[in-house]
């Protein structure tokens, strides 16, 4: 029982955590709260079904239920999805930002941006469930009482290469600290001569992408509709703000906590109260540690 | 002067209080019946329908001889499917209109503080055609006043206990959506379950619009089920269920009557739940419900076909009835009074006109007489509630089919067992 929680809550947690990271990414670099985020979770999940409905799922390879189209469109969602944030972006966000609003109004516009792309969805695909593919699992005792998909397996550590490969780029290439640099104070960043529209153009492909991955995770565990990415909305904010603002590693122990939060309250108390417990657990993390994690306190240097 | 006065005053209570017992049955014409409905709002829709079968049932009462021979009169009030303007309607029609009885309401929502605040308090007599939620009859707050013509969920966990007893299943988890519908349900099956053979091992409540419910299954699994019993909608249900094969959970899943809809089939899978089955009510048939839906396509010019059509004919038809059989129209004799509109060894009485002459001129002879309606047989239990059957369904190649049904008289004896 333990053992089977703690498997769910990380599987629950990797795919909260690449939410999170646009999430995490959008806080410290963009400087608002982008409720829209979530609505690139669910446009990853769709772009990467309009691959699959032209390509087919693909015939199991191996265990698992999927073949290399769905790797392939999961790719294509990404860049589209990434696209689709720079978009957003462009139309909506940056003439705010130029206009030095408050952060407030981006937090608003960015609920209406939420709402538009969601009934777009609707619009396009309906109301109703699709899949990638109607096979069904059945899981694996991968340790004593632990059982697993083959697809939940993949995705594990699908999430865990991507995201040390975001490390490596973040921590060693020139955009990756140019992001870092405007997470830090984004006017020393530009005085220092970094190119901010490159950053936040980066920064919303960068979150686009990770947040179509998600989605097409999301998908896989088995359904895709319209609120789907909106039902994840407080799970990746709490993930971000506890792994702390602006943090790639933060956001992933972030994602990981939430998930686990969620899955282990079960064996205490009722499933009816399970959503609650991430909120429990970030409360009492920043009573200790306001700026999350691993987060920086604000002017430390 | 004043003494005058005084003495007519006197004199005009004698008058009125001499000959009381003849004059209870000498009531001021025309006998008005309170009707409260959503005829605007959310609900309007499905209301349409439901105010021209009142309709319906109000013309037959008139045609077949009215209350105590006077013509009645149905005061028809909106309450937009919202809380307050309901019970301002119910308050209207008791205090004002003074109506001895009340139909209504569609919602649970709006019945439910309509029966604490209005007709509770003043012992009116209140039947339902469409409000589910069982606290209405079992907390206390309608002091007996309040029935209803459609079964409520018991009916259908009744039936689910019943049936997944009779294909010996015997540890059954319960995973159930967090709401007054899945609480209520889950309350009655477990009422039910260990009475008739079977076991309860797991309860699981759980959130809709979550992502997954991995730990709500697995949870479920702990206890080593031979069965699941799912209570919920079909979106989340299909997660559910997926999830629950895959962990290796057993094919044999009892669901509730909202995953009877191809959208849950198809997304589960048809291949597997072949072993799954599900229940619902199952619509009556019988001379009298047939004879309804021809008055009803005459008149309209529409099928009847729809949620609480027949349930409303019957609700005013039995008030129709009661009020007749009552010795007076207050609110304790058409409460004791509705319970003799089906009584055991009584003459049968249908639908129609006809029938309800019939059935006036029996209640004048003092005889008893068992209403069946247009949902079929209408006896209310100790709580003011029906049963009505109810169907099983399974999945056969990739279609929804019935399976059995179980009628009245099958879930009545079943009731009995019960309770």
């Amino acid at each position: 029982m333990l053992g089977q929680a703690i498997a769910d809550g990380i599987l629950t947690g990797a795919i909260i955590a690449l939410g999170a990271i646009g999430v995490s990414f959008g806080l410290q670099i963009l400087r608002f709260a982008n409720f829209a985020h979530s609505e690139l979770v669910t446009w990853g999940a769709y772009l990467a079904l309009v691959f699959v409905t032209f390509a087919g799922p693909g015939t199991p390879t191996g265990p698992l239920s999927f073949g290399w189209q769905l790797i392939a469109a999961m790719v294509f969602a990404g860049v589209l999805t990434g696209v689709l944030a720079w978009v957003v972006d462009i139309l909506v966000f940056r003439r705010l930002r130029n206009s030095d609003a408050h952060p407030l109004s981006m937090v608003f516009a960015a609920f209406g941006v939420a709402l538009v792309m969601r009934h777009v969805v609707v619009l396009i695909w309906g109301h109703g469930s699709y899949f990638y593919t109607r096979e069904l699992q059945i899981a694996l005792e991968v340790l004593p009482g632990i059982r697993m998909l083959p697809d939940q397996i993949f995705i594990l550590g699908l999430t865990f290469v991507v995201v040390a490969a975001m490390h490596l780029y973040l921590t060693y290439s020139r955009t990756g600290m140019a992001m870092r640099a405007m997470a830090e104070s984004p006017s020393l960043a530009r005085v220092c001569g970094v190119q901010v529209e490159s950053v936040v153009r980066w920064t919303w492909f960068i979150s686009g992408g990770l947040a179509a991955m998600a989605g097409v995770f999301l998908g896989l565990t088995p359904q895709l509709h319209p609120e789907m990415g909106f039902n994840l909305l407080l799970a990746l904010f709490a993930a971000a703000i506890l792994g702390g603002a602006g943090s790639l590693i933060g956001a992933v122990v972030g994602g990981l906590l939430v998930g686990l939060a969620e899955n282990l309250s079960v064996l205490f108390i009722s499933p009816g109260y399970k959503t609650a417990m991430p909120f429990l657990v970030l409360l009492l993390v920043l009573f200790f540690r306001p700026q999350g994690l691993f987060g920086e306190k604000e002017g430390s240097r | 002067m004043k003494t005058t006065l005084g003495v007519a005053a006197a004199l005009a209570t004698i008058a009125l209080m001499g000959p009381a017992p003849a004059s209870a049955q000498q009531v001021s014409c025309p006998v008005k019946i309170g009707g409260i409905l959503p005829l605007t709002g959310s609900m309007a829709p499905i209301t349409k329908k439901i105010a021209e079968s009142a309709q319906l049932a109000l013309e037959h009462i008139n045609q077949g001889g009215g209350i105590k021979g006077c013509p009645v009169e149905l005061v028809l009030r909106d309450d937009q499917g919202q809380p307050t303007v309901g019970v301002d309607a119910a308050k209207y029609l008791v205090e004002v209109e003074r109506v001895p009885a009340i139909t209504g309401t569609i919602s649970s929502g709006v019945t439910g503080p309509i029966i604490s605040s209005v007709t509770g308090p003043s012992k009116i007599v209140q039947i339902s055609c469409c409000s589910t939620a069982s606290a209405f009859t079992l907390d206390g707050r309608s002091g007996g006043y309040f029935f209803r013509t459609l079964p409520t969920s018991k009916t259908q966990a009744f039936a689910t206990a019943s049936e997944i007893t009779r294909r010996g299943l015997k540890k059954t988890a319960i995973i159930y959506v967090n709401t007054d519908f899945g609480v209520d349900m889950t309350k009655f099956v477990k009422l039910a379950l260990p009475k008739l053979g079977g076991e309860i091992v797991a309860e699981v409540p759980y959130n809709d619009n979550q992502s997954s419910y991995r730990a709500e299954v697995t949870k479920a699994l702990a206890a080593k089920p031979e069965s699941l019993l799912l209570i919920g909608f079909p979106k989340d249900a299909v997660t559910i269920v997926r999830e629950w094969l895959s962990l290796g959970g057993p094919q044999q899943i009892a669901l509730n009557n909202s995953m009877r809809v191809m959208d849950f089939v198809n997304g589960v899978g048809p291949r597997f739940l072949n072993e799954s089955f599900g229940m619902d009510n199952a619509q009556v048939a019988g001379p009298t419900v047939d004879a309804f839906n021809q008055a009803f396509e005459a008149k309209y010019k529409t099928d009847s076909k729809g949620p609480g059509v027949h349930t409303q004919y019957d609700a005013l038809m039995v008030l129709g009835l009661a009020m007749n059989i009552a010795k007076d129209l207050t609110g304790p004799s058409i409460k004791d009074a509705v319970r003799q509109v089906h009584a055991a060894g009584g003459a049968q009485v249908g639908t129609g006109p006809e029938e309800f002459k019939k059935a006036i001129s029996l209640i004048k002879d003092g005889k008893p007489i068992k209403y069946f309606g247009a949902t079929g047989p209408i006896e209310f239990d100790a709580n003011g509630d029906v049963t009505g059957p109810a169907l099983v369904w399974k999945i056969k190649d990739g279609e929804i089919v019935t399976d059995r049904v179980i009628s009245i008289e099958e879930m009545q004896a079943l009731f009995k067992k019960v309770e």
